[in-house]
């Protein structure tokens, strides 16, 4: 206690007694009382979320948390990062016991969705589950065992069922398509989506751009750092169609129309370049705008051209020193003694002896800009030229960092959005350096958790073994090609592993088994550039072997067992249940949702199987470089009803499945995809030898490993993590997604990614290996977006006068926290769509009337909240709302179809392939055509 | 009146910085589930944020009178229980195991809701795309001139001397809902299970053992400074007293809140062609007026023009102030972790 508690603690102590009162005072001092207090954090991905709290217990019950708030402070001179919370956390405990929890295995015996359930005991429970999943193995092939992985999947889902699942032979879905948080803007250009400064970087920024965010409601914990910024001289700017509640208190607000936000990045590029002021030697080292292209082909000019059997992967520029083409360096970003050109025609001798003129990208970014002429951008998208131009040299000036918000990732053209403002950071300079950036999400650190999977046995030899042979791995890749970074390496080996690691992009199963393939075919509702159907584009990428490996399951070997976990994938996905209600489920034998509250996928399940809160099994949470810290939540209390955690749950199934195996004479098998599997050691398996059965076991497994793998300190273990509660990252691990920052990781310094580009000249891991705006693919030739361009958002759900938006709401954190009462009485109690006052004038709907909300895809009904705030022509439902909040169950996800850009199957070209979490299709959602009308009366 | 002012030697005070507040009701839940937990006290909110301009909770609160007006006690209005928003129950029993299926979806068991804590939220006023609001933390203000105390028929109500705080003796405490309607605040709940009337206790529990409110403590928003307003050295005294960019919410009551705020700074006005006009204020600084009075615009301008220091890459004590480097600088002297307590 600090010296001024405690001169406060001694007055109140001599404080005279009290005449009147003191008994009532007494009773409210007794209500604070607890008897224990343990660490604890919610393992969700609110991102990034796992605030650190303290759980206060009474007679044996969570009465409530608190924010620990006792965060370091890192870097002198930067606000540290307490008290993270926000409303969600601070009355997490009332889960616990909320009318909305599971709290027995149940089993269903009405017709799925009918809400009929009989109570079943854990036995019974697994001994039927791993029935169906070996019906599904004999009869079809494991592959037909999917899990949908969902965004709240913690350590025990991880290590446990999708582990489990893999051993199985079966797949689990990449979780990043799953949730539509992959930036293919930021992939296309850095050759990783996974950036992210720590949250306090944002404090060193002198302007913070935001565009496609509402993080007054999405970053609760941390958007201090923004109002800190701008105390300390930062500017804040936004960029949003409404005038949303993050609108209200910035220095300036640019409404935008939706879906327009490449027009107005390009005019401030085209603005940057006309005016001279642009970072050069920025541009030259970091970013392929001086490599040339031919203007015979429009492909850049490779090696391949110029000498029979030269490198597809070697580019030039124009050395303007010796008046020369010059190879651009694979293996470094330094031009040493080169100095390449950004500007001029010229000719060069191909291999065949024929001359064809080159040019630096450069160049064809400036006379693509012609078409972006502020007055011409402010045509589209509404932003007053002037303030174009104002800020154009502010971005030039200032330290500048873009927060390019989730709805940047969820239009159909928001890699488009995203490529043209990363160009407006690199025509500035404006990464890799504190303040500055353009961020996404990460995991990693955490390496103990990767490691569980990969070990057959308990203890540091065996850890220790694998790391020596992911080394030599790691050597054998470097050896193929010696100018690949540490973080090429990386990226590769795990683009091997992901075909044996039983994770798949869903995009093929959604495709074939899920309903999507009528949608993706709709050319009305696409990018028009498409000159072939959707099915095409398809086939041409499947036969190619652009997804070699990964595109499971095939057409014939439709999902017999479905598994959600962590997940709510009838809420989140777009399509919703119009698509895989009836598409994917019918042919789902079983459907199991293991959660610890009702979801709708859960409704719709056979079987529901009670999970642990994260109050009571001790986890850890999954770690990023915005906290960069490991955060451990204990065992409050133990869990209630019959619930498990996912580890027990996992243990149990394992033994089920030996078990029925046995009686069912099943030996060993083949998958589908080759690899051979028996059920016979399975909980040994996943035991490793029996040695790792409880949570604790698990959790100090883990943390030996991580130590090992050098990310936390030496002597770190479970005792100390539940006496500390959390504790900060020394290193960066052996992940690809933590090397990803590329940075040193410094005890005392805010993180700001991509240094070790900007400061120390490594490459990136590009086709190019430079900062990729130009992409020679034939697809994206075709479709005209070799560079990033503004292009109008699809009419997607039909051609209807107002467009759908949404985004995370403020009072759950996706539908986690949405059926709890105590945060349903924060708001109105139900969903709403935020209609504006003059639509909803024009429409005869008035504030709380019920509204019908309609297109192509069909129908939803939800009460209107009708304000000046929302944009005239725009509705916004935000997302997060449980399906079931809605009659019939229908909300704004079953009327988004859930396009995706046909471009994003593109591959056969550097970058351009998956590895987990990355370059893959995923649907989209904003800007959804849609009409609305008053419910006629029906409420 | 004066005279009826009880003495108090110490006073504690919070600060509200509106332009760091983002509406998510930490403050309130953390309030509700460490104080009103317990029988009939479902529907009270001790703290609320609400949405400016906005009608607030209980509805149209400003309108039901209360406080001093011309020296004299005005009791006003006393709300209802539907204009304060009941603790709606919701049917989830018959959603998940009814057997109803898609026939049945969750909603407030009953009549629709019409009203509660946060009804309007976000709705705000204006024209797009110059509409605007802010919110509005309020909590009891343990006023210095309490018009609930004074009001009170049974002398349930004292101003504790050691930090100012108001409290309510619930054993005098008869229900008899005076002080609810002198409060002009409107943030006095009744409790109909035990037929006392409840307010805001400002965490006196947490304070005796020198832990900063929950309200102060738990804002993600590091939006609340705290401390005693006698304190020349304290913040909130230097916020108040010295800055002067603190202001009590309509002082024209005249009760002496010891609840400030820090007014908020709008983005600036849109023109019809779409450029930004930097001299004007989407918030009309007649309505900033309407709650903080006129001493809002010098509020303000001081604000305006610290910043703008900050700019200029020039120092500024104010900003230093606000930026808050070390969160616990927030606290005044209740810096305590509630983690380290144990009871005997």
């Amino acid at each position: 206690m600090e010296e001024a508690a405690r001169e406060v603690v001694r007055s109140y102590e001599k404080a005279r007694p009290r005449a009147s009162g003191a008994a009532s005072e007494e009773r409210y001092r007794e209500r604070w009382r607890w008897d224990k207090v343990v660490w604890g954090t919610h393992c969700v991905d609110c991102y990034p979320g796992n605030c650190p709290m303290r759980v206060y217990v009474r007679d044996g019950k969570v009465v409530r948390e608190e924010q620990a708030g006792n965060f370091p402070r890192i870097e002198v001179g930067v606000p540290d990062m307490n008290p993270l919370g926000c409303q969600k956390g601070a009355c997490w405990g009332q889960h616990l016991d909320a009318p909305d929890r599971v709290l027995y295995p149940l089993r269903r015996v009405g017709e799925r969705g009918e809400g009929r359930w009989e109570r079943v005991s854990w036995r019974e429970a697994m001994d039927a589950i791993a029935d169906s999943m070996l019906d599904a193995i004999e009869e079809s092939g494991p592959e037909s065992i999917v899990q949908l992985m969902g965004p709240e999947a913690n350590p025990w889902n991880i290590v446990g069922l999708a582990r489990l699942i893999t051993r199985v032979g079966g797949l689990n879905t990449d979780v990043n398509a799953e949730i539509n948080d992959f930036s293919p803007g930021i992939y296309l250009t850095f050759g990783k989506f996974n950036l992210c400064s720590s949250l306090d970087d944002a404090f060193h920024s002198e302007l913070i751009l935001i565009f496609g965010a509402n993080p007054v409601y999405t970053v609760i914990a941390s958007y201090h750092y923004q109002v800190e910024a701008r105390y300390n001289g930062g500017e804040t700017v936004i960029f949003a169609p409404d005038c949303s509640p993050s609108t209200m208190l910035v220095d300036r607000h640019l409404p935008v129309r939706p879906g327009t936000d490449a027009a107005w990045a390009l005019a401030m590029c085209k603005v940057i370049i006309d005016e001279g002021l642009v970072n050069e030697p920025f541009v030259k080292e970091q970013t392929d705008l001086p490599f040339l292209v031919r203007t015979d082909t429009h492909r850049y000019l490779r090696a391949c051209d110029l000498e029979a059997g030269g490198s597809e992967e070697q580019f030039y520029v124009y050395d303007e020193r010796r008046g020369c083409v010059a190879e651009a360096a694979r293996s470094t970003l330094a031009t040493g003694d080169v100095d390449p050109a950004l500007r001029g025609e010229y000719e060069v001798t191909l291999a065949d002896g024929s001359r064809v003129t080159v040019t630096p990208v450069f160049e064809l970014v400036r006379e693509h800009l012609e078409q972006y002429a502020p007055e011409r951008a402010a045509e589209i998208c509404g932003v007053h030229p002037d303030e174009i131009r104002k800020l154009a040299r502010k971005v030039a000036a200032k330290r500048t960092h873009v927060w390019a918000g989730g709805t940047s990732l969820k239009y159909y053209h928001g890699d488009l959005m995203v490529r043209s403002i990363i160009l407006l950071l690199g025509l500035t300079g404006n990464w890799g350096k504190k303040g500055t950036g353009i961020g996404c999400w990460s995991i990693g650190m955490f390496d103990g958790m990767m490691l569980l999977g990969q070990k057959q046995e308990k203890g540091p030899a065996e850890t220790r073994r694998f790391l020596a042979g992911r080394d030599a791995v790691i050597a054998a890749i470097r050896a193929e090609d010696p100018t690949r970074t540490e973080e090429m390496c990386r990226i590769e080996m795990t683009r091997r592993m992901a075909g044996l690691a039983g994770m798949i992009p869903p995009a093929f199963l959604w495709y074939r088994h899920a309903g999507y393939r009528e949608i993706w075919n709709r050319a009305d509702w696409s990018d028009p550039t498409m000159t072939r159907p959707f099915d095409d584009y398809m086939r041409e990428a499947i036969d190619k072997g652009w997804w070699q490996d990964v595109a499971w399951p095939p057409e014939d070997m439709p999902p017999r067992v479905i598994f959600q976990a962590g997940g709510n994938t009838l809420r989140r996905t777009r399509g919703g249940q119009n698509v895989l209600l009836r598409k994917l489920w019918p042919n789902a034998r079983t459907v199991v949702t293991i959660d610890w509250r009702m979801s709708t996928t859960a409704l719709q399940s056979d079987f529901v199987l009670p999970a642990a809160n994260h109050y009571e099994s001790p986890r850890f949470h999954i770690p990023s470089p915005h906290m960069l810290t490991l955060i451990y939540s204990d065992r409050a209390t133990e869990p209630a009803g019959e619930s498990k955690s996912e580890w027990e749950m996992t243990l149990l199934l394992a033994k089920a499945l030996e078990r029925r195996a046995s009686e069912r004479g099943i030996g060993e098998y083949q998958s589908r995809r080759g690899s051979a599997h028996s059920l016979k050691d399975l909980y040994r398996q996943t035991t490793l030898g029996g040695e790792l059965v409880s949570e604790e076991d698990v959790c100090e497994e883990m943390l030996q490993d991580t130590v090992l793998a050098g990310t936390i300190p030496e002597g770190t273990d479970l005792a100390a993590m539940r006496e500390q509660g959390y504790l900060r990252f020394i290193d960066w691990g052996i992940s690809p997604f933590a090397i990803n920052q590329a940075s040193d990781l410094e005890p005392d310094e805010t993180h700001a990614h991509s240094r070790w580009h900007t400061e120390k000249q490594l490459p990136y891991p590009t086709l190019t290996r430079r900062a990729q705006f130009y992409i020679d693919h034939e697809w994206f030739l075709e479709a005209g977006e070799a560079l990033p361009t503004h292009k109008e958002n699809p009419k997607m759900g039909g051609d209807h006068p107002f467009v759908m938006t949404s985004g995370h709401n403020r009072w759950s954190v996706h539908s986690m926290n949405t059926t709890n009462p105590l945060l349903l009485r924060t708001h109105r109690g139900r969903p709403h769509a935020v209609i504006h006052t003059g639509d909803a004038a024009n429409k005869g709907i008035r504030d709380g009337d019920e509204v019908r909300v309609f297109n192509d895809m069909g129908e939803f009904f939800v009460p209107a909240k009708v304000t000046p705030n929302a944009r005239p022509g725009q509705v916004i439902v935000y997302n997060g709302w449980e399906p079931y909040m809605f009659r019939g169950w229908r909300g704004p996800m079953d009327i988004e179809p859930g396009l995706v850009k046909h471009l994003h199957l593109a591959g056969g070209y550097g970058h351009l392939h998956y590895w987990v979490l990355q370059w893959q299709p995923t649907p989209v959602d904003r800007a959804v055509r849609i009409d609305i009308e008053r419910a006629n009366g029906a409420v | 009146m004066a005279d009826a002012t009880p003495s108090t030697h110490r006073q504690v005070a919070w600060v509200i910085d509106l332009n760091r507040c983002i509406g998510c009701q930490t403050c309130s839940v953390a309030c509700k589930v460490l104080w009103t937990q317990g029988e009939g006290e479902d529907p009270m909110w001790w703290c609320t944020v609400n949405t400016k301009p906005g009608r607030g909770t209980p509805r149209d609160w400003e309108q039901m009178g209360g406080g001093y007006r011309n020296g004299e006690l005005a009791l006003g209005r006393l709300p209802t229980a539907e204009e304060f928003g009941e603790a709606w129950e919701f049917n989830h029993a018959e959603v998940y195991e009814s057997g109803k299926g898609q026939d049945a979806f969750l909603k407030p068991i009953g009549a629709p809701p019409t009203w509660g804590m946060n009804w309007d939220e976000d709705i705000g006023a204006g024209t797009f795309p110059n509409a605007h609001f802010f919110y509005l933390p309020r909590l009891c203000n343990h006023c210095s001139r309490p018009a609930c105390l004074e009001a009170c028929p049974n002398d349930a109500i004292y101003k504790r001397e050691e930090d100012g705080l108001v409290l309510r003796d619930e054993d005098r405490c008869k229900g008899a809902q005076t002080c609810a309607r002198a409060c002009p605040y409107k943030k006095i709940y009744f409790n109909p299970a035990r037929k006392v009337s409840q307010h805001c206790i400002g965490c006196f529990p947490r304070l005796e053992k020198g832990v900063a409110p929950a309200c102060v403590r738990q804002c993600p928003g590091r939006a609340v400074f705290f401390g005693f307003l006698d304190d020349a050295k304290a913040t909130v005294h230097r916020l108040v007293r010295e800055w002067e960019v603190a202001l009590p919410l309509h002082a024209e009551w005249n009760t002496e809140p010891n609840v400030f705020y820090i007014p908020p700074l709008s983005t600036p006005w849109i023109r019809e062609d779409g450029s930004v006009d930097e001299s004007r204020r989407r918030l009309p600084t007649g309505y900033l007026e309407s709650l903080f009075g006129p001493r809002v615009r010098a509020a303000v301008g001081t604000l305006e023009s610290e910043m703008s220091k900050r700019r200029q890459g020039r120092p500024s004590e104010l900003m230093k102030t606000l930026i808050a480097y070390d969160w616990k600088e927030m606290l005044g002297p209740f810096t305590r972790d509630p983690a380290e307590l144990t009871w005997s």
